[in-house]
C-alpha cells in the first residue's frame, strides 16, 4: 500500500518546477542553518587563548561535582517520568480499543489538551492549586516526574495509541482469550510483543521530554540537567557551550532511534498486510 | 444444567443480569478511571485554580482588576512583544518550512528519509542547549559574529542582538521549520502526478498549477502548519530565558518571574491573569486548527 502512493518519486512535482536548481539552494541554504550552530559550538567550545585549541571546558565540567549531581538527578527523574508514562498510556490505550471504544474520542482529544495549556501556566496552576495543602511534596523533585509525564502526554499516547490503531488488537484479544488466556497473560504475552515499537517510541520520547525539561523544573528550584546549564552559562559560557552540544547531540540517538524503529516497524506492517 | 444454574440466579437476586450487566459497565469505564484522575490532579484541577485566581482579590472576592492590570501598561506590553516573536517566527518558518518541504518530496530516496527523521528530531529539540549554542554561534563573541567583522560586516554596530526579538526569531526557526517540514511533507506528496499532467495538458504554467492547483490543496494544511507553529513559538519559554536571562519582557517570562517571587504586594493573581491570557491565545489558536483540519477532511473526501 505504502509503495503505490502517488508519485512517490517526486517526479511529477520536479515537472511541475521544482527544479534543481531550486531544490539545491534550498537544500543548501536550510541545511547551512541548521549544520552552522553545531559546527560553531564545537569550535566555540575549545576556543582557548590566541585561539589555541584546548579541552579545559570540558575538563573543567566532568570536575564539577554539580554538573554529576544535576544529571543524576534528571535521569532519576527521567526514569520515574518513563515508568509513570508506562504504566498510564500502555493499559489505557489497549483498555479503551479493547473495551470502551466509544470513549476513545474522548481519550484522544485529551491527551493533546496539555499542549494547549504553556508549561508556565501549568506551574502557576499546580502552585496555586496545591501549594497550601502539599508543601511537603513540592519540596521533593520527583513530583516533576508526574508532571512531565502530563506535559509529555500528547507525544507519548499519541505514538503508543497510533501502534495500538495499527494493530487488530480485538482478533488478537478474542484468539488469547479463546485459548485460555488471562487478562494479564494476553497483554503481556501476546499484546506488548507485537506493540513493542510504539512502546519503545513513546517511553524514549517521555524519557527525553523529562531529560531536556527546563521551566517547570527552574520555576519549582530543582537542580536538573537544564537549569544546571543555565546556571554555569551565566558565568563560565564555554562551558555552557560544550555541554549543551554534547545535549544536542546526545539527543539525537534516543530520538532517531525512534524515528528508525517506527519507520521500520510501519513499513513491515504494511508489508505483511498487503500480503 | 445451564438451565438450572440461571433458574437459581433467578431465585437469589432480583434481576440478575441487569445488576451483572452493569457491573461489568462499571468495570469497563472503570479501566480509563486512572487517566482521567491523573488529568484531574494535574491539569485540570491547576487550570481551574488559574482561572479562577484570573477573578479573585486578595482577600478572595471577585474582582477584574487583575485582568485590568495583565492588559494594560508594561503587561499588555510583553503581549505584544509575545506576539511579534511568535507572529515573526511564524511568517519565517511557514515559508521556509513550506519550501524545503516542496524541495525534499522533490527529491527521491535517501535523502528525503534523512531530512524526515532529523526533523521530528529537532522539532523536538529546543530549549536551553538550543541557547547556547546559538550564543556561541551568533552572540557577541560567537563564531559567525567574529567571522563576519573580520570581512567587515559588524552586526552588534547594525543594531543586530541575539538577545532581542529578532534574535529569539532567528533562534526559534530551529525547532519551528522542522515542524512546518513535518506537517507539509504528507500533504505535498499526496500531490497526484495527474493533476500535474492534467493542468499541463490544458496549456497551464508550472507557476499557474502551484496558484491555481497546488496552493489550494494544500492550504488546509499550511493553515494547520501555522497554528501549530504559532502557539508552539508563543508558549516558548526556555530558549528565551536561557538567552535573556529574562530581561525581555514576554508573557511566558514575566509569569515565571511572578512566580519566582518578583512580585509587588497585592499582585498576587496577576500571574494568574496573565496565565489565562495565554490560554486564551492558544486557545483561539487551537480552535482555528480544529476548524482547518475540518475541512481539511472535506478536501481529501
Amino acid at each position: 500500500m505504502v509503495a503505490v502512493v502517488p508519485g512517490a518519486e517526486g517526479g511529477h512535482l520536479r515537472q511541475a518546477g521544482i527544479g534543481g536548481v531550486f531544490r539545491a539552494v534550498v537544500l543548501l541554504v536550510v541545511g547551512a542553518f541548521f549544520l552552522i550552530p553545531i559546527i560553531a559550538s564545537a569550535r566555540y567550545s575549545v576556543l582557548g587563548v590566541h585561539n589555541h585549541i584546548t579541552f579545559s571546558a570540558y575538563r573543567s565540567l566532568f570536575n564539577d561535582p554539580s554538573f554529576r549531581s544535576s544529571l543524576w538527578l534528571s535521569l532519576q527523574v527521567a526514569i520515574l517520568t518513563v515508568i509513570l508514562t508506562g504504566l498510564l498510556v500502555i493499559p489505557t490505550s489497549i483498555w479503551v480499543s479493547v473495551r470502551v471504544p466509544r470513549l476513545r474520542g474522548l481519550i484522544d482529544a485529551l491527551s493533546i489538551v496539555p499542549l494547549g495549556v504553556p508549561s508556565v501556566v501549568v506551574v502557576l496552576g499546580i502552585l496555586g492549586a496545591y501549594h497550601s495543602i502539599l508543601n511537603v511534596i513540592l519540596t521533593s523533585p520527583f513530583i516533576l516526574a508526574p508532571i512531565y509525564v502530563m506535559l509529555a502526554l500528547p507525544y507519548s499516547y499519541r505514538t503508543f495509541d497510533t501502534a495500538v490503531r495499527s494493530l487488530d488488537i480485538n482478533t488478537l484479544v478474542e484468539a488469547a482469550q479463546s485459548l485460555g488466556a488471562s487478562w494479564n497473560r494476553t497483554l503481556i504475552g501476546v499484546l506488548l510483543p507485537n506493540l513493542r515499537a510504539g512502546m519503545i517510541g513513546a517511553l524514549i520520547l517521555a524519557g527525553a521530554y523529562a531529560l531536556g525539561e527546563f521551566v517547570v523544573a527552574s520555576l519549582l528550584s530543582f537542580n536538573t540537567f537544564p537549569v544546571y546549564i543555565v546556571q554555569i552559562g551565566l558565568t563560565a559560557a564555554a562551558e555552557a557551550v560544550a555541554v549543551s552540544l554534547v545535549a544536542l547531540l546526545v539527543a539525537f540517538i534516543p530520538l532517531s532511534l525512534v524515528t528508525i524503529f517506527g519507520n521500520g516497524r510501519t513499513k513491515k506492517r504494511s508489508v505483511g498486510a498487503t500480503r | 444444567m445451564v438451565t438450572t444454574l440461571t433458574r437459581s440466579r433467578e431465585e437469589g437476586l432480583p434481576s440478575p443480569p441487569l445488576v451483572a450487566h452493569k457491573r461489568r459497565e462499571v468495570r469497563r469505564y472503570g479501566g480509563v478511571l486512572p487517566y482521567l484522575l491523573f488529568l484531574l490532579i494535574f491539569l485540570i484541577i491547576p487550570a481551574i485554580s488559574v482561572l479562577i485566581g484570573a477573578f479573585e482579590s486578595n482577600n478572595g472576592t471577585l474582582t477584574l482588576s487583575n485582568l485590568r492590570l495583565a492588559f494594560s501598561g508594561p503587561y499588555l506590553h510583553s503581549f505584544v512583544a509575545s506576539f511579534e516573536l511568535s507572529a515573526g517566527s511564524t511568517i519565517i518558518a511557514v515559508v521556509v518550512g513550506f519550501l524545503a518541504a516542496l524541495a525534499v518530496a522533490a527529491t527521491k530516496g535517501r535523502p528525503r528519509a534523512l531530512v524526515q527523521s532529523s526533523s521530528s528530531v529537532l522539532a523536538n529539540t529546543g530549549g536551553v542547549p538550543l541557547a547556547f549554542a546559538f550564543i556561541a554561534t551568533l552572540g557577541n563573541f560567537g563564531i559567525v559574529t567574529k567571522i563576519l567583522s573580520d570581512m567587515g560586516i559588524n552586526l552588534y554596530a547594525h543594531g543586530f542582538s541575539l538577545y532581542s526579538v529578532i534574535g529569539l526569531i532567528i533562534v526559534y526557526q530551529y525547532f519551528l521549520i522542522p515542524v512546518m517540514i513535518l506537517v507539509m511533507l504528507g500533504p505535498i506528496q499526496n500531490i497526484r502526478s495527474a493533476w500535474v499532467e492534467a493542468a499541463r495538458s490544458l496549456g497551464a504554467s508550472k507557476l499557474r498549477f502551484w496558484w491555481s492547483v497546488g496552493l489550494p490543496i494544500l492550504t488546509p494544511a499550511i493553515l494547520s502548519g501555522t497554528v501549530v507553529i504559532f502557539a508552539d513559538a508563543f508558549a516558548a519559554y526556555a530558549t528565551a530565558e536561557a538567552l535573556t536571562s529574562g530581561t525581555l519582557p514576554l508573557v511566558p517570562i514575566q509569569i515565571g518571574s511572578l512566580i519566582s517571587g518578583n512580585v509587588a504586594a497585592g499582585q498576587a493573581n496577576l500571574g494568574n491573569a496573565l496565565g489565562l491570557g495565554m490560554i486564551i491565545v492558544v486557545a483561539l489558536a487551537a480552535t482555528v486548527y480544529v476548524l482547518s483540519q475540518r475541512k481539511a477532511s472535506r478536501w481529501l473526501r
